[in-house]
Order: structure tokens, then sequence, then C-alpha cells
């Protein structure tokens, strides 16, 4: 725990229990989607899978990244993840993103995919929201990890035909944003 | 449809078993089934059995994600 870290943000009005069990939830989020994102992966085969799982990869590495990104912010703030796995994976702030009945189905899987970018794009806009010109370190944390979320919702939204997604897939490492924070 | 006084609605806070309903611009809808409502608990900032009409004003989602809930009644006014 960070005392004063804490202490500060408790002054500035943030209901540090509330942020706490938000970002509890939205880290147990990324581990589960990245475990989902593995399998859905896994799945993206034949013309047209094999076009997605390039970004499919690329959101599933940022996502652990966003969960170990999370991680040390939470016991700043004198929060802790759960001691059972299952127990995490039961308050994660997003639903499970299985592996759809039709599994050849790549509609189907994209889908799933961007429903999933956009339970995540969701939650930092509300942890953003609760945290600006408040809690600097968290936002600028919840910023950097939205900024990634919105450019996985976009690449997804791009392949269902819901318009440009004006971005192009990574050139080079993952998690432009949020390696700052992996450091 | 049913009609809900704010204290029936207040009773399905989804505590304890009991079902999760949420009231919204009039309607009220049975969020019970969604993981996201579990325990009556919504993202550490929203508890069921209430009227959050002017909630989702400040959510960051619209009222199209509700609408994929059972509705149950109607919300009484005062």
């Amino acid at each position: 725990m960070a005392k004063v870290t804490r202490e500060m943000v408790e002054r500035s009005g943030v209901n540090v229990d509330q942020l706490v069990e938000l970002l509890v939830k939205n880290a147990a989020a990324e581990l589960t989607t990245y475990y989902y994102y593995t399998i859905l992966r896994c799945n993206l085969i034949g013309l047209d899978g094999e076009t997605i799982k390039e970004i499919a990869e690329t959101a599933r590495i940022e996502d652990r990244n966003h969960f170990e990104a999370l991680v040390p912010r939470i016991y700043e703030l004198d929060g802790r993840l759960p001691r059972d796995m299952k127990e995490f994976h039961d308050i994660s702030a997003c639903p499970p993103a299985y592996l759809p009945e039709e599994t050849q189905d790549v509609n189907a899987l994209l889908k799933v995919l961007v429903k999933a970018e956009r339970c995540a794009v969701r939650g930092y806009t509300h942890i953003c929201n609760l945290t600006a010109g408040k809690d600097h370190r968290t936002y600028d944390l919840s910023l950097s990890i939205l900024h990634e979320e919105i450019e996985h919702e976009s690449w997804f939204s791009e392949f269902l035909g819901e318009g440009p997604s004006g971005h192009f897939l990574r050139r080079g490492a993952t998690s432009p944003f949020v390696s700052k924070f992996l450091r | 449809m049913r009609k809900f006084t704010k204290e029936e609605l207040a009773h399905c806070d989804g505590k304890d078993g009991r079902q999760a309903y949420v009231a919204y611009g009039g309607k009220v809808y049975n969020v019970s089934d969604s993981l996201l409502w579990k325990g009556g608990d919504h993202q550490a900032s929203h508890t069921a059995g209430q009227d959050l009409t002017d909630a989702l004003e400040e959510a960051p989602h619209n009222s199209e994600l509700l609408e994929e809930f059972p509705v149950m009644g109607i919300l009484q006014e005062d």
C-alpha cells in the first residue's frame, strides 16, 4: 500500500473503495479475456479466420498487458486480488468471451471479439470519468488502456463491415500506450 | 402489464437470491441473468432495485443495452 497515495486520492473526492473494486473487476476482465481470446485465436482458421488472427493475437497480448499494468495500482491503493481465481473470474467487469457454438463462423467470432472490446471501452471510460482531474495516476493508466481498447474495437468493427477504422495493425511492439506502465 | 411501486422495485435488489430489477424510462427490466448485475451490483456503481433513468445519463453506455433484458412491468409514478 502507498499510504499517502491513497490519502491524496481520497482527499480529491474519489471513493477509493469503489475505484479499487472497479480496478479489480477490470483486471479480472483483462485476464479472463486473455484466456478466452486464446481459444478464439486458435479457432480463427481458414482464409477468413487467418486474416483476423494477427489482430486477435495483438489484442490478446495487450489485454494481458493491461492486467499486468492494473495490478500494481490496485495494491498501491490498498486493494488486493481475490485469493481464489474462480472468484476472480466471476467478478469480471465484462461477460466471458466464449467461443461461439459454430466455431467455423468467423463473423460470429468477430462479434464476440467486438462485444468484448466495447465492454472494455465502456469500463475504462467510466474509470477515466471517475478519476479525471482527481486521481492522476489511475487516470493516466486507464486512459492508456482505453487508447488500446478503442483501437481493438475499431479493428474488429472494420472486419464486420461497420465502416473504416482509420487504423492499421501494430507496427512492431505491442501496447504502445500501456508499455510505460510495464517497465 | 404489472405496475411496480418504488417499494416493490426496491425489494428486487438482487441480494440473498432475490431477483434484480432496475427501472429506466418508466419500464422495469429484469437483469438477474446478467453477469454484470451479479448480486444486484453493477460495476461497483449501481445497485438493483432502483430507477436508473437519471443515472444512465452519466453511464458509458446508452439504453440499448437494457433492451436485451425482459421487461417485467412499468414503474408507477409518485
